[in-house]
């Protein structure tokens, strides 16, 4: 593991559970060091619990979600300690959050004027007038034509992809140290996903910000990406550095993921290859791998218990198949 | 905008003629003879309940006797109340505004009540705080309107001594109605202050408190109800995510995003509520002795005062119809989506 000197944000074993009787379980000790300027993609199917562990950043988990260990430790403090004023203070300013759908995060009752303004005011003392010439300025950076004007407009009069665009300027209105964005472009159409994401890692790479990206999408994941993360049934299964990831998986799953991707060069596939059966349901009672009844390569061991997550020149990986080499 | 206004305000003629025609059809299947004999005070003048029927036409055909009423209605006469012994529309005019007074203040203090439990309800959802608003809004309205105003009258009156019964004191109703108290609008409240007349202004209020209170008490359990649903419903949504992400303090998520639009179903509600409230304060004028709009149209269906009741019924069906109107509008005030075009 490189040296934490550069460590912006820092997870440790960090446990989210539903709140029912049997306390099933979501994400399950996932640890990471977030490194400044860096962009780390969480990967995972639905149900992983990648959401899940970004909405715990911000503390803003649904009700009936809790978190139930670990810590979040953000400039030598631990988030999941902090008073409700400090973390408010936190949220949006330091580290702010773009959301999987435009379409509904934004009040739609509200002008998007209104919404970016007071961000702005919520976190520092300025002039009203102020707050909104910042917010054209930034409206107008991430490519909202007639800033000025639209700013008393609601948002069922701008599209998808202008929306999204809104919600990022009012993420990156206080300048923050980390952006999160779960899923930014999930919802949007194929053509307008590439422009957002362009955007943002545009923004990111001007301000040297650090990012948590939440996506399913691998064909993402190799454009933004440093380092990437890959979560089943809210555990860590492989985590490495982007490029290292592509070239050598070493986690059967990773590998499942990669395989299913279309390229456009080399020989094309009869059917493309997909794996076989459905992520476990939480709650899902289990021992050992939870990926194993999935796995083409699953031995008895593998439903026996639950591999260490073992690492080896910055490539951590939680697999049986590895344990062996090593 | 002004062209949907214009569009619902033809339908006003269409309802108000559905109405009225409905009652008086209704009040035909009294014979001419009944009727007559409504207009005769001292029983030896029986003889000349022929005159009477022949004066006023009583025998002609309905659609010929609904069409003169129509067309004096139409030019502003709408008979001779016998119930109120005043023309209909002067009672209409003198009743109304304390009716409407009573009305608004009880719908605004339906509004904030309601609005206010509900929303505490919805955020402190299933703790003591939404078990105390939710029992406090069922038990007044599973309450009957009139167990509640004379308890109340008991209370605040008989015990306390707080707030006095009745319309107004008898110095209030000697001071209006000297010659040099001007009525301006009609409404105490406003004429008392324009008179500059604090001590009035007061004295009317404190008349209006207890009807006001029995009538939001009984009405307010279902404003509740829609604004504790309405706000849970919002509270759940990605918005309020959002304004909690953006590190809005907690009381700017609740009551300015997630509040206003909650509060949008409440605005048609409270619509409703009040046209009801113009109509429907019979039980509560009377009991407290208040001279509103409710008491005349009880008072002239009593005595089967046909002019009294039509006057009364056309006035409601106006009311209704206005009321709903500026619901509609209200509305665009406050959702930016709605738009009043055809």
């Amino acid at each position: 593991m490189t040296a934490c000197s550069n460590a912006i944000l820092k997870i440790e074993n960090l446990q989210v559970s539903v709140a029912n009787a049997a306390q099933t379980p979501v994400v399950r000790g996932l640890s990471y060091t977030l490194e400044k300027g860096k962009v780390l993609a969480v990967v995972g199917e639905s149900g992983c619990g990648k959401s899940l562990h970004a909405l715990s950043i911000l503390r803003i988990l649904p009700p009936g979600v809790q978190i139930t260990g670990g810590h979040i430790i953000y400039g030598e403090k631990d988030i999941l300690q902090l008073p409700a004023e400090e973390l408010r203070q936190l949220r949006g300013h330091k580290i702010a959050m773009v959301f999987q759908d435009p379409m509904t995060s934004l009040n739609p009752i509200r002008t998007i004027g209104k919404q970016l303004t007071e961000t702005i005011l919520a976190h520092q003392k300025c002039s009203k007038l102020r707050a909104q010439a910042r917010a054209i300025r930034l409206l107008k950076k991430v490519g909202i034509p007639d800033a000025r004007k639209r700013m008393k407009e609601y948002p069922f009069q701008f599209s998808g992809g202008q929306r999204q665009r809104i919600m990022i300027a009012m993420a990156l209105c206080l300048n923050p140290d980390i952006l999160i964005a779960d899923e930014p472009t999930t919802a949007l159409d194929v053509t307008i996903q590439a422009q957002i994401l362009e955007l943002i890692k545009k923004l990111q790479m001007q301000r040297d910000m650090s990012a948590v990206f939440i996506t399913h999408n691998l064909a993402i994941v190799s454009n933004v990406a440093d380092e990437v993360l890959v979560l089943y049934g809210g555990y860590c299964m492989e985590k490495a550095r982007c490029s290292e990831l592509f070239a050598h998986p070493l986690h059967p799953y990773t590998k499942g993921l990669l395989g299913s991707l279309l390229s456009l060069s080399g020989e094309k596939p009869q059917r493309l290859p997909a794996i076989e059966g459905y992520p476990p349901a939480p709650g899902t009672p289990e021992k050992g791998c939870p990926f194993a009844p999935r796995c083409p390569q699953a031995m008895e061991k593998c439903f026996a218990q639950l591999p260490p997550l073992s690492e080896q020149a910055g490539h951590q990986v939680r697999c049986w198949l590895q344990e062996k080499n090593a | 905008m002004i062209k949907y206004i214009f569009r619902r305000l033809l339908l006003l003629p269409l309802v108000v003629l559905g109405v009225t025609f409905l009652l008086f059809f209704l009040t035909q299947r009294l014979s001419p003879e009944m009727r007559a004999s409504l207009y005769i005070k001292d029983p030896r003048q029986m003889g000349s309940l022929e005159e009477v029927i022949e004066k006023y036409g009583l025998r002609d055909n309905l659609f010929k006797q609904y069409g003169r009423w129509l067309g004096s209605a139409v030019s502003g006469d709408l008979g001779y109340s016998q119930s109120a012994n005043m023309p209909v529309a002067q009672a209409i005019k003198e009743y109304l505004p304390a009716t409407v007074q009573l009305a608004i203040v009880t719908i605004v203090l339906v509004v904030f009540f309601g609005v206010w439990f509900g929303v505490v309800s919805a955020v402190k959802k299933d703790k003591w705080q939404d078990h105390l608003a939710r029992f406090i809004s069922v038990g007044g309205f599973s309450l009957p309107i009139f167990v509640l105003g004379l308890l109340l009258l008991m209370l605040f009156y008989g015990k306390l001594g707080w707030f006095p019964p009745g319309g107004y004191s008898l110095s209030t109703d000697v001071a209006i109605h000297l010659p040099n108290f001007h009525h301006y609008t009609g409404f105490l409240l406003i004429d008392s202050l324009l008179n500059g007349n604090i001590r009035i202004f007061i004295d009317v209020l404190r008349h209006l408190f207890l009807p006001a209170l029995t009538l939001c008490i009984g009405s307010f359990a279902l404003m509740v109800r829609v604004m504790r649903s309405s706000m849970l419903e919002e509270l759940n949504k990605d918005y309020v995510r959002t304004a909690r992400a953006k590190g809005l303090p907690e009381h700017a998520v609740i009551y300015r995003h997630a509040g206003k639009n909650a509060i949008i179903p409440v605005i048609t509600l409270a619509g409703i509520q009040f046209i009801r409230l113009l109509g429907g304060t019979v039980i509560v004028e009377t009991i407290f002795d208040y001279p509103g709009i409710g008491r005349f149209g009880v008072t002239a269906a009593q005595q089967l005062d046909i002019a009294g009741i039509m006057g009364f019924s056309l006035m409601v069906a106006v009311l209704f119809v206005l009321g709903n109107l500026f619901s509609d509008i209200l509305y665009t005030a406050v959702d930016p989506r709605i738009k009043l075009n055809d």
